[in-house]
């Protein structure tokens, strides 16, 4: 599938429903994470929620592929027979990191190295064997993404579609800084070859345009994810050269996450800000409540509507 | 000096961090990683191999790579061992260390001791470049609270919650006090200079089990007095956190990585500076803002030729806060 015909796949404005609350997440402070992690609940009712937003406007479901997830995934299959539209996140580093304290980088290789071969038939085990004999990075790569798509496409059924795979913001900035033009140009060749969009979660957004363009990677084939808000949180260097760099773009598409900016913002002055801004694909907003899932992308739908 | 030559010792995630970080200045080649893990050390090779990065396996195959500085993100229990050995051998200069310096005071007294002159050295306490820290110790300084009377501390995590086997892996990493807690230590040292250590307990005031946690007070000639409660096996803690409540004779200041608070007593008005307020943004984000800044800061001093802080000396101190700690736990010096 080429770059017109995937790009076709995406709604004009995309509205995520993003699962950070569903996580107890708050980049704000701490203490509001732990509230929101007592109030979190279960699965079900963080189904509830990706629910209610999609029928009030959401066109998508953006998630850190967990267990977590992959058991709302679940619970939404049970109750919706419509499409729904994927866009989840690789890997899931709060876990990594967390088994990596407890056993060491070297145990998080093995232990990932395990899941990946008890999770797949024969041919997974064969592929990913070989990956580990030659010790090639571009193959293991591969082989650590077919085995994430698996576990989401077991939990979600026919009736969602993998639209993007998006690499997480820790490996994509850690790629970034390490230089590895290599990774980049492998995840998005092994994607785009299976018809799914390539997605990168950044918060150095001008230098990871700057580094593609540097590597003559083509951004049109491309998501990316990043901060914007009016607070300038989280936009590194500084707001004002990521205003620039998104307003100087033809492509990609650019999602803006962060845009409560961890709830320091009110809605309505967050989304004034994101509507005047040029070249926005799409936004990503957390919601923890149902009734906070209809406010929130009911105003985000009729801000951007008006807007245009 | 226009470019610094880096060797990164240790591929675990601080070491890949500080990697990725040192390689967006344009000052500083990144010539070698080090790892003793057959694993780590060939995946690295293929990782690494076209862009003329040198990954070896022992510290004695970075000995000809003409070094400027080294990075020493290992295991706690290897840092003096593996810092003595590039002094011992002139393999570089400059060293940075992670937390914490050495496994107890005596080594790290004698690392100390080791340091060539015009050496940088710095050790990895970086909640020190944390904006709502630096607001705190500002405002400190600055002696908007006047006198300060006490303090508590505290360094919470879940890291090692419903995990069977957690005293053991706490301690393979330094115990709760150099594993979390030495970041507190490091703070109160910097906010208000020494003190000595009174009283302590094995377990936390917060009632976290023992094996994971430590609470100690802490005393000083002027009258100062300060608590820590540290556990590593906190409910709900997803990310480590850690913080201060500052009484002075003129107010309260309450900080942690999220945000700084004053409250005025003599006026009654309150002030809160989230990260947002702090201008907390850096030229290349990886982890926290506060790595980049860290790591700034230890180039800019060698480019600079200038001591900067926190350094050996400075660090031991937190080593010698802990080793204290553990002997009126009578648990000897190491953990």
């Amino acid at each position: 599938m080429d770059l017109v015909q995937m790009n076709e796949r995406v709604p004009e404005a995309l509205f995520l429903v993003g699962d950070n609350p569903f996580h107890g997440i708050s980049h704000l402070s701490q203490e509001r994470a732990r509230a929101r992690g007592e109030g979190a609940g279960s699965s079900e009712k963080a189904a509830e929620v990706v629910l209610t937003s999609l029928q009030n406007s959401a066109n998508g479901f953006t998630f850190s592929v967990s267990e977590l997830t992959l058991s709302i995934l679940r619970f939404i299959r049970k109750r919706r027979s419509d499409n729904l539209d994927l866009y989840p996140m690789v890997p899931y580093a709060f876990e990594y990191v967390r088994i990596a304290t407890q056993t060491g980088t070297p145990g998080l290789v093995k232990k990932l190295a395990k899941q990946i071969v008890m999770s797949g038939g024969p041919r997974a085990v064969a592929i990913g064997a070989k990956a580990v004999m030659t010790m090639n990075p571009s193959n293991l790569l591969s082989t650590y993404l077919t085995y994430e798509i698996s576990r989401v496409k077991s939990s979600a059924g026919k009736n969602m579609n993998l639209v993007s795979l998006i690499l997480n913001e820790v490996m994509t900035d850690m790629a970034l800084g390490l230089n590895l033009d290599w990774l980049f140009e492998a995840y998005v060749k092994f994607l785009s070859r299976r018809d799914i969009i390539p997605g990168f979660n950044t918060r150095n957004f001008p230098f990871f345009v700057q580094k593609f363009k540097e590597w003559n990677i083509d951004t049109r084939n491309i998501i990316v994810a990043t901060p914007f808000n009016k607070a300038g949180f989280q936009m590194n260097p500084s707001k004002q050269e990521c205003e620039k760099t998104l307003a100087d773009l033809s492509s990609p598409i650019v999602l803006a996450i962060s845009i409560l900016a961890a709830g320091y913002l009110k809605p309505s002055a967050a989304i004034e800000y994101l509507t005047d801004l040029p070249n926005l694909k799409g936004i990503v907003a957390g919601v923890s409540t149902e009734q906070q899932a209809r406010t929130t992308f009911t105003l985000l739908n009729e801000s951007f509507r008006n807007a245009k | 000096m226009d470019t610094i030559r880096i060797a990164v010792v240790g591929l675990g995630k601080m070491g890949l961090l500080h990697a990725s970080i040192l390689n967006f200045f344009p000052a500083v080649r990144l010539t070698a990683l080090c790892d003793k893990s057959g694993l780590m050390v060939r995946i690295a090779r293929k990782v690494f191999s076209q862009a003329g990065i040198r990954v070896v396996s022992g510290l004695e195959e970075l000995a000809d790579l003409d070094l400027d500085a080294v990075y020493v993100t290992t295991p706690i229990s290897s840092h003096s061992a593996i810092a003595r050995f590039i002094y011992k051998n002139g393999m570089a200069r400059h060293l940075f260390v992670e937390k914490t310096l050495a496994p107890n005071y005596a080594e790290a007294d004698e690392l100390c001791r080791l340091v060539p002159q015009e050496s940088v050295n710095m050790v990895g306490y970086m909640k020190r470049f944390s904006v709502t820290f630096g607001k705190a110790k500002d405002l400190i300084t600055r002696g908007v609270l006047k006198e300060v009377t006490s303090f508590r501390a505290y360094a919470y995590s879940s890291d090692f919650m419903g995990d069977s086997k957690s005293s053991k892996t706490s301690g393979a990493r330094g115990g709760p006090l150099r594993d979390l807690g030495c970041h507190v230590i490091d703070l109160a040292l910097w906010f208000f200079g020494d003190f000595n250590v009174v009283s302590g307990a094995n377990e936390a005031a917060s009632g976290t089990t023992a094996g994971n946690s430590e609470f100690f007070r802490v005393q000083r000639s002027d009258g100062l007095e300060g608590e820590f409660d540290i556990s590593q096996c906190m409910k709900d803690y997803r990310m480590p956190e850690i913080g201060l409540t500052i009484q002075g004779s003129n107010g309260t200041i309450k900080v942690n990585d999220d945000m700084a608070q004053l409250e005025e007593s003599n006026t009654g008005k309150s002030t809160t500076w989230y990260r947002h307020d702090l201008n907390d943004n850096v030229d290349f984000w990886l982890g926290e803002t506060e790595y980049f800044r860290e790591d700034q800061h230890f180039i800019n001093a060698i480019l600079k030729h200038e001591k900067c802080e926190p350094s050996f000396l400075t660090a031991a101190r937190v080593d010698s806060i802990i080793d204290k700690v553990r002997h009126m736990h009578g648990s000897g010096s190491n953990e």
